[in-house]
């Protein structure tokens, strides 16, 4: 029976996962994130009383939903790094032990684990993402009335980053060391966002920075525009390209990591 | 067809070539010992057998067809030489998990596990998990992998490596068990006198180049055993 390659990828995926879940790193990371909830509640638990200024009182909404968009902002950013993170060395620790070459011998084709194994790596990282955005949408939801439409719609833009970044990352670990490409997932996915943040808010910007605003995976951007009610402003940026932008980036870039480890020697 | 040919296949990593103009056929249903010192290049023509490189030139052809298609690896066991099995997976999980990749159906795959485990001496240990077994056992794990399935084509790099004299013996009979069934059978080996038991064809490659190929008894001069052929071939000054 020729095997199929959706049950092939569900069975690698799961065993992906599982090695993903048995790295130290996976533990530090469930620890931070319980962190960051305490920090969460404890960052959130200013509701009451009167907010002055100066003298002068001022709307608390608008200051706690500036609070809640910068705060999940960086938690959905967080998410995005640690996926690339994990995702860095997932494929090429299974190729360097030896792991990934017992089952390439199998009728199994290069896109299909590469892509399991980016599966598995973004179940961890994204499973911690998604009890942290959940836990803050929250707490934000409990005690300052937010909308939670907002933050579901920031947690698919988190997501589609986490592809976008993961996928980039394992490409990335085919060639480059894994520390160069540990480093180099927090300082693009730190760069990118900054110049989406400068972008936003009407700064110039030098050529690179213009461009990785405009065509790198808009992470900041997407993130921002999905929650930027809750503060009571409005951005410039069009919704509808940065979505299609970020879903054309979690397409793009899975299937970068195909085609670059079926040219790979293993 | 054969089921498995390299046809004047070269390939070089940087700048040192591992393979020269290698050509060899294994027919159908044979089983053929590759040999050679370190170095030679016999892990590389099985890695080039199993897409896991691509020659500089040449042709491999796995059944008919090029090793990179997952098609072509259908019905094929492998034996790594340096074999890791994943340290928490419980024995069974994995021969469950390569089950899935190989294609085979749930009811089928129960058995053809329980047959194995039973035939490779794991019955009893189907629950331990991978980490915690010894050199030996793990080796044994990794035939029963290679063996599931009933393959078509064995390639078994160094598998006698870490097993005990019994080990070997059974190793042996597993092999001779395959072939009888119709199996082809490639083994990489420096344990000449297995491979003077096991197969009847043999390669030897001496620095990426083929020193001597074909059935054993063309291969070896009259009275000669196989280390003995084996040194005068690839060290024609110290041949006895």
């Amino acid at each position: 029976m020729t095997p199929s390659p959706l049950s092939q990828f569900l069975a690698l995926a799961a065993e992906a996962f599982g090695d993903a879940v048995r790295r130290r790193i996976a533990a530090a990371l469930a620890i931070l994130a319980l962190l960051s909830l305490a920090i969460v509640d404890s960052c959130t638990s200013c509701a009451a009383g009167t907010i002055m200024v100066n003298g002068v009182p001022v709307d608390g909404s608008r200051i706690f939903g500036w609070t809640g968009m910068v705060l999940y902002g960086l938690l959905g950013l967080w998410t995005i790094a640690i996926s690339g993170a994990l995702a860095s060395d997932h494929l090429q620790q299974a190729l360097d032990d030896g792991t990934a070459q017992l089952a390439l011998a199998r009728p199994v084709g290069r896109g299909v684990f590469a892509l399991a194994r980016l599966a598995g790596a973004l179940a961890v990282s994204l499973g911690t993402g998604c009890i942290l955005l959940a836990g803050t949408a929250f707490f934000l939801r409990a005690r300052y009335d937010f909308a939670l439409a907002p933050a579901g719609v920031a947690a698919l833009g988190t997501a589609l980053g986490a592809v976008s970044i993961g996928a980039l990352a394992m490409t990335a670990s085919l060639y480059l060391p894994r520390l160069a490409t540990l480093a180099g997932v927090f300082v693009v996915v730190a760069s990118i966002a900054g110049a989406n943040v400068a972008a936003l808010s009407g700064s110039e910007l030098p050529a690179v920075w213009s461009a990785l605003d405009r065509y790198a995976p808009p992470l900041g951007t997407g993130l921002a525009l999905a929650v930027v009610e809750w503060s009571g402003r409005e951005l410039s940026a069009s919704p509808v390209l940065v979505a299609a932008r970020l879903a054309l980036w979690a397409a793009f870039a899975p299937t970068l990591l195909a085609f670059c480890f079926r040219r790979r020697e293993v | 067809m054969a089921a498995l040919e390299w046809i004047a296949v070269s390939k070089r990593f940087r700048s040192r070539p591992a393979l020269t103009d290698f050509s060899f056929a294994l027919p159908d249903g044979a089983s053929v010992g590759l040999l050679g010192p370190n170095g030679a290049g016999k892990t590389t023509a099985l890695r080039l057998a199993l897409g896991f490189c691509r020659p500089d030139a040449g042709v491999v052809r796995l059944r008919g067809a090029p090793p990179e298609e997952p098609s072509a690896r259908l019905g094929v066991g492998y034996l790594p030489e340096r074999l890791v099995l994943p340290p928490r997976a419980r024995v069974r999980g994995l021969l469950r998990l390569h089950a899935r990749l190989a294609g085979l159906a749930e009811e089928r795959a129960t058995s053809e596990i329980d047959a194995v485990l039973a035939l490779t001496g794991l019955a009893e240990r189907e629950h331990d998990a991978c980490g915690g077994l010894s050199k030996g056992l793990a080796q044994r794990v990794g035939f029963a992998v290679a063996l599931l399935g009933a393959p078509r084509l064995l390639i078994l790099d160094e598998p006698t490596s870490g097993l005990d004299p019994l080990g070997v013996r059974d190793a042996r009979d597993w092999i001779q068990a395959a072939r009888e069934r119709g199996c082809s059978v490639l083994v990489s080996s420096h344990v000449l006198s297995e491979i003077e038991r096991t197969c009847d064809h043999v390669v030897i490659l001496q620095s990426g180049r083929v020193a001597a190929s074909g059935r054993l008894d063309a291969v070896l001069g009259p009275g000669e055993s196989l280390e003995d052929a084996f040194v005068r071939l690839v060290r024609p000054g110290q041949a006895a």
